[in-house]
C-alpha cells in the first residue's frame, strides 16, 4: 500500500513544549512536527533528554505540572484540538482516542486493587456500562492480551503477576476503550529480552486486530527495526529525520542517524574500535544554535553552527533536517563520499596467554542462597568458571539468573553459602586479614550499572576519584594525588577542570566515565563490570565500550563483564558464559558460541534480541525456551564438553540431539 | 529567561536563495565542545532555602523568632530590671500592666516583663541544648546502628524498654535523684529522647546504605566512619536540621510540664514552666499573670513546629521547582 494513500489520523505541527524549572524556562521540544497514518506503527527514536516522551505526552495533556505547550497545533482526524485544556476536557481524548502505555508496569497499576477491577473501572467509567457486562469485557480483554485463565487472574492483584504479565495487563487497560492511537513509551525497557519479544509481538497483533495506529517510543534500534513501519529520529527536542523504516536503516541522511546506526556494538568488528559518537548529548540547559548535533559531529560544516537547517525532502516519505542535503553542499558531500567511512583504530591486542598460567580468578561450585521468609531461594547454584589474566569474560543472563550475585560474591559484598573463589592462588571468600583484604579490594574493582546511583551526589568529583587513593594510601604527597586524579580524568576523556564540579552537573555517560576513573585509579587487575552500558544512551555506549577496551590494553586489565544482551557482549568478549536461574547452562569462546549455540536457552536468548535491521526483524518468529522440555528422567544433566572449550549443561542424549540440529548453523546474527 | 531562540532559516527548500559557499565547508571540530552538555547551577542547599522562604508565613515566623531570640538574649544587657527583685510594699503586688511594669507584677511584686524574658531565655537555651545533644547522639548512634546489623538485638531491647515505659516516670525519677537544676533537666530529657532519634536515623540510613555509591565505597575499602561522614550524613543533613527544630518545642513542653508538676527546675528560677505554674495559682483573680507566659510559650512552640515541617518539605528535592 502506498503511503500517500493512507489516511492521516493524527498530526502535530510545530509543537513547542517548555518547562518552568527553578525560575528558568527550559525548552524541551523545539518545533517538532509529526504525522501519523492509519494502521501504521511509527517509532520515535531518541536519547534521554531528546524530548521524545515529553513530545508525545503533550498530545494527551499529560505533561508534568511545571510543563506547558507553548505553541503548535494538534489535530486528530483532521479536527484540531487545543494543547492546553482542562483535565475534564482532556478525558475526551486521553484513554478514549489516544491511550498510553508506560515503561514501568508497576507504577501504572494500583497495587491495592485487583487487576480485573482496574480494567472494569476504565470500561464503566468511559462507557457507563453496567458492572456485569464490564466484567465480561474485562475478562475478554485479559484473554486478548494473552493472559492464561483470565477468569482466575481477574481476581488477582498486580503483585501476583510477573513483569511481562503486568505489562500485558497495562496494555489491556490501555486498549479497553478501543483507542485509535496507542502510544507506547519504552514499554519493554524494564523487561527481559525474551519477554520483550513476546510483548512486541502482542502489540503487533493487537494493532492489526483493532486497526489502531501505534506510536512507539524507544531508544533501542533493534526494537525499532522489529516494530516500525516508519521511524522518526529525535535529537535535542526536534525531529531531525523521518521516513520508512527501510529508508532510515539503509539510507540515513542526517549525520546523527548515520552515526547512531554505525556505532551499534552489534555491528562491531572484533579487534577494532567501534565507530563511536563523540561527546555527550545536550541537556535542556544547553543553549542550542544551528544544528544541535554539530558540536559532536567531526564532519560538521560551518553553516551547521550558524543556522538551523530546514527539513529537506529526500523521497516521498523520507525527510531529513540537515544542511548536507542543500544543493550547495554537493561538493562537500561528494568529497565525504570519496573519503568513505574511515576504518576505526585497531585495538592493541591483549589476547590472554593460552591456558598455561593458572587462572587469575577461579570460581568453584559457588552457591549463594537467600532467605525469603521461611523459604530459601537459591540465587546461584553450583557455578564454576575460570577467568584468565587479560581476557574479557562475559556472564550473560536475564534478570533473576544470578549473574549479578556472582559478581557481588566476587566483590565480597555478598555472602557465599558453598563453594570457593580463588584469586591469584588465594582463597578469598572467607575472612581475610586486614592487609589481605586491602590487597584484594585494590586488585578487584567494580563498575556499576546505573551511573546516576553510583556516585555520591554530595561529594565533588575530586573526592570521588581520590577515595581509593586515600584508602590504599597510594600517594606520598598531596600533589601526587592530585596529579593521579587529573590523569585518571584525562584517561576517561574528561577535562581536569571538571574536578571541582558535583556529579549532578554531568550527563549519564560522563558520570559512568567518572565511575570508571574511580575504579581504575587504584590500578586493579580485575574489573567486574555489572551491565556498564545498559543504562547509558545509545549514542554513548560505543564510546564507553571503546574506552573500556582501550583501558584494558593500556593497563593490562582483565574484565568480568555482566550483561543481559548477548549481541552486545559478542563484540567485547573473549569467552561468554550463559546463566539461567542460578546455573551456568553454556560456556564457550564468543565466536564459537555464536557459530553454534547448543543449549535451547542460549538459542532463545540469541533469537530474542532484536537486530537493528528491519529486513531480518520483520518476519522473525521468536522461540520461547521451555525448561520443562528437558527429559532428565533417565539421566540427569551434567557439565559436558561438547567441543574443545565449549561446555554445556545437558545429558548426553540431548547434547547429541542439539549437536545434530545445530550442525551447519551459520553465525546467529 | 529563554535558553534558546529559533533562528529564522535564511533559506526555504525549493526557493533559490544563495548562501555563501564558504559556509558549506568543514568546520573545526573540538572534542571539548562536544562534551559540553550544558549544565545547571543547581545547588541543593540554595534550592532548599529558596523553596523554604517561598512561603510568606515562613518569612514572618522566621523574622519573629529571630527577633524574639535576639531580644531575650540581649535582654539583661538592654535593661537593668531585676526579675528577682521583690517588693516589700503590698501596694506593688499584683499590679495590672502599666508603663512601669508592662506585664504587671506578681504576688510578691516581681516585674513580670523581666521575668517573662528571662524565663524565655532559660527555656530556649535549655531547649536548644537538648535538641543539639539529643539529635547529635541520635545521628551518631543511629548511623552506627544502621551499619552494624549485629547491634539490632541490643538496640531494640533498649528501644523497647525506654519507649514502653512512660517517659514521665524516668523524668520524675531522674529529677528526684539529682539536684533540680538546668543540667539535670537536660540529662533527663536527653536520656529519654535520644533513642527515638537514633531509631529514626537508623531507618533512614538503612535506606541509604544499600545505595550503589556506598557499595562503591565499600569496594574501595573506605572505612565505615568515612562512609558515614562523607556519604550518608550529608544526605541526611536536612533531616537533622528538621528533627532538631522539632525537638525544641517538645523539650520546652517537657520542661513546662516538669516544672508544673513540681519536679523540674527549682521554683525560684525564672523559666516559662515556673512562670506558668506560678501564674496558675492567681489565675482567677489576675489572669494576665498566666496568660502572658502561656502566649509566649505557644508562640515558640508553634513557630518551631511550623519551621521544622516547612523545612522538611523544602528539603525534599521533589519540591524544588
Amino acid at each position: 500500500m502506498q503511503y500517500q494513500d493512507r489516511k492521516k489520523i493524527f498530526s502535530a505541527r510545530d509543537v513547542v513544549v517548555k518547562f518552568n524549572l527553578r525560575g528558568k524556562v527550559l525548552t524541551a521540544v523545539r518545533k517538532a512536527s509529526l504525522d501519523l497514518y492509519e494502521g501504521e506503527t511509527l517509532a520515535i527514536v531518541g536519547e534521554s533528554g531528546s524530548g521524545k516522551s515529553v513530545f508525545t505526552k503533550s498530545f494527551i495533556g499529560m505533561l508534568d505540572k511545571n510543563g506547558y505547550m507553548e505553541s503548535g497545533s494538534l489535530a486528530l482526524d483532521g479536527q484540531e484540538y487545543p494543547g492546553t485544556q482542562s483535565e475534564k476536557e482532556w478525558l475526551n481524548i486521553r484513554g478514549k482516542k489516544i491511550a498510553m502505555v508506560f515503561q514501568d508496569p508497576m507504577t501504572s497499576l494500583n497495587p491495592v486493587k485487583t487487576v480485573g477491577q482496574q480494567i472494569r473501572e476504565v470500561i464503566t467509567w468511559h462507557f457507563k456500562t453496567d458492572k456485569e457486562t464490564a466484567k465480561q469485557e474485562a475478562i475478554e480483554l485479559l484473554r486478548l492480551v494473552g493472559i492464561p485463565e483470565p477468569e482466575q487472574r481477574y481476581k488477582q492483584y498486580p503483585h501476583q503477576f510477573s513483569g511481562g504479565m503486568r505489562q500485558r495487563v497495562v496494555i489491556a487497560t490501555a486498549i479497553a476503550c478501543k483507542p485509535r492511537i496507542l502510544i507506547c513509551d519504552e514499554p519493554t525497557t524494564a523487561l527481559d529480552v525474551t519477554v520483550q519479544a513476546q510483548i512486541l509481538q502482542l502489540i503487533k497483533e493487537l494493532k492489526d486486530e483493532f486497526g489502531m495506529s501505534v506510536i512507539y517510543i524507544t531508544h533501542d534500534l533493534g526494537v525499532v527495526a522489529h516494530v516500525a513501519d516508519r521511524v522518526a529520529v529525535m535529537y535535542a527536542g526536534q525531529i531531525i529525520e523521518h521516513g520508512l523504516a527501510n529508508e532510515i536503516f539503509k539510507d540515513a541522511r542526517h549525520p546523527y542517524t548515520k552515526a547512531l546506526l554505525l556505532s551499534l556494538p552489534q555491528l562491531g568488528e572484533k579487534g577494532r574500535d567501534l565507530h563511536a559518537i563523540k561527546g555527550s548529548p545536550p541537556n535542556l540547559y544547553k543553549e542550542i544554535k544551528g544544528d544541535a548535533f554539530a558540536p559532536r559531529n567531526p564532519e560538521a560544516m560551518k553553516i551547521d553552527f550558524l543556522y538551523e537547517p530546514p527539513m529537506f525532502q529526500v523521497s516521498d516519505t523520507h525527510f531529513a533536517k540537515t544542511w548536507l542535503l542543500h544543493a550547495q553542499a554537493r561538493p562537500y558531500t561528494d568529497a565525504l563520499d570519496r573519503e568513505g567511512i574511515k576504518d576505526t583504530e585497531p585495538l592493541r591486542s591483549s589476547r590472554p596467554a593460552e591456558g598455561k598460567e593458572p587462572p587469575l580468578l577461579s570460581v568453584k561450585n559457588l552457591t549463594v542462597n537467600y532467605k525469603l521468609g521461611r523459604r530459601t531461594f537459591c540465587a546461584v547454584n553450583d557455578v564454576s568458571f575460570d577467568i584468565h589474566a587479560g581476557e574479557t569474560f562475559s556472564l550473560v543472563g536475564e534478570s533473576g539468573s544470578g549473574k549479578t550475585t556472582v559478581g557481588k560474591a566476587i566483590m565480597k559484598i555478598c555472602h557465599t553459602n558453598a563453594g570457593e573463589i580463588w584469586f591469584q592462588g588465594k582463597q578469598v571468600n572467607k575472612k581475610l586479614a586486614r592487609n589481605e583484604l586491602a590487597a584484594y579490594r585494590q586488585a578487584v574493582q567494580m563498575i556499576f550499572q546505573d551511573p546516576m546511583a553510583s556516585l555520591n551526589d554530595r561529594a565533588k568529583v575530586e573526592y570521588i576519584i581520590s577515595e581509593g587513593l586515600y584508602n590504599f594510601k597510594l600517594f606520598k604527597k598531596d600533589a601526587e594525588r592530585r596529579q593521579k586524579v587529573s590523569r585518571a580524568m584525562e584517561s576517561v576523556g574528561l577535562m581536569p577542570e571538571y574536578l571541582t564540579r558535583f556529579p549532578h552537573e554531568f550527563s549519564g555517560g560522563q558520570r559512568q566515565r567518572i565511575g570508571i576513573a574511580r575504579s581504575l585509579v587504584v590500578e586493579p587487575s580485575l574489573v567486574v563490570a555489572d551491565e556498564p552500558i545498559s543504562a547509558l544512551d545509545v549514542s554513548i555506549r560505543a564510546q564507553v565500550i571503546n574506552l573500556l577496551n582501550r583501558l584494558k590494553a593500556e593497563k593490562q586489565l582483565t574484565y568480568l563483564f555482566i550483561a543481559h544482551d548477548l549481541s552486545v557482549v559478542r563484540y567485547i568478549s573473549d569467552r561468554i558464559a550463559v546463566m539461567y536461574k542460578g546455573r551456568l547452562v553454556e560456556l564457550a569462546e564468543a565466536e564459537a558460541l555464536f557459530r553454534r549455540p547448543l543449549h535451547p536457552y542460549t538459542r532463545a536468548l540469541m533469537d530474542a534480541a532484536p537486530v537493528p535491521d528491519p529486513e531480518i526483524e520483520r518476519d522473525k518468529k521468536v522461540a520461547v525456551y521451555n525448561p520443562a522440555a528437558h527429559d532428565y528422567t533417565r539421566e540427569g544433566p551434567a557439565w559436558l564438553e561438547a567441543e574443545p572449550g565449549h561446555y554445556v549443561r545437558a545429558n548426553r542424549a540431548e547434547l547429541a540431539d542439539w549437536l545434530k540440529i545445530t550442525h551447519g548453523r551459520g553465525a546467529g546474527v | 529567561m529563554d535558553n534558546y531562540s529559533l533562528q529564522s532559516p535564511p533559506f526555504e527548500p525549493g526557493k533559490d536563495a544563495v548562501l555563501p559557499q564558504e559556509l558549506f565547508t568543514r568546520a573545526e571540530f573540538s572534542e571539548q565542545a562536544g562534551e559540553d552538555t550544558g549544565f545547571t547551577n543547581y545547588s541543593y542547599w540554595r534550592s532548599t532555602l529558596n523553596t523554604f522562604f517561598k512561603s510568606h508565613l515562613v518569612k514572618v515566623i522566621v523574622v519573629l523568632v529571630a527577633l524574639l531570640v535576639l531580644f531575650t538574649l540581649l535582654f539583661p544587657v538592654l535593661t537593668d530590671k531585676d526579675p528577682y527583685q521583690v517588693a516589700l510594699s503590698a501596694r506593688k503586688w499584683n499590679l495590672p500592666p502599666s508603663a512601669a511594669h508592662p506585664f504587671g507584677t506578681d504576688g510578691v511584686g516581681r516585674d513580670i516583663w523581666a521575668r517573662v524574658w528571662h524565663g524565655t531565655r532559660t527555656s530556649l537555651i535549655l531547649a536548644v541544648a537538648v535538641a543539639v545533644v539529643e539529635v547529635g547522639i541520635g545521628v551518631i548512634i543511629g548511623a552506627v546502628w544502621g551499619f552494624y546489623r549485629k547491634l539490632d538485638t541490643l538496640m531494640f531491647a533498649i528501644y523497647n524498654t525506654l519507649t514502653n515505659v512512660p517517659s514521665t516516670i524516668y523524668l520524675v525519677l531522674i529529677a528526684y535523684i539529682m539536684k533540680p537544676s538546668v543540667f539535670t533537666i537536660m540529662i533527663a530529657l536527653v536520656a529519654t529522647g535520644w533513642i527515638s532519634e537514633a531509631r529514626w536515623f537508623r531507618s533512614r540510613i538503612l535506606a541509604l546504605r544499600e545505595a550503589d555509591y556506598n557499595i562503591a565505597s565499600i569496594c574501595l575499602m573506605t572505612p565505615i566512619r568515612r562512609i558515614i561522614s562523607r556519604n550518608v550524613v550529608p544526605h541526611l543533613m536536612s533531616l537533622v536540621i528538621m528533627s532538631a527544630a522539632l525537638t525544641i518545642p517538645a523539650s520546652i513542653g517537657s520542661e513546662v510540664f516538669l516544672s508544673y508538676i513540681g519536679v523540674g527546675l527549682p521554683p525560684d528560677l525564672c523559666t516559662l514552666g515556673n512562670l506558668v505554674n506560678q501564674g496558675r495559682s492567681a489565675f482567677l483573680v489576675y489572669p494576665y499573670q498566666m496568660i502572658i507566659p502561656t502566649l509566649i510559650l505557644c508562640f515558640i512552640t508553634i513557630s518551631f513546629y511550623v519551621i521544622g515541617n516547612k523545612f522538611a518539605d523544602a528539603s525534599d528535592p521533589r519540591n524544588h521547582i
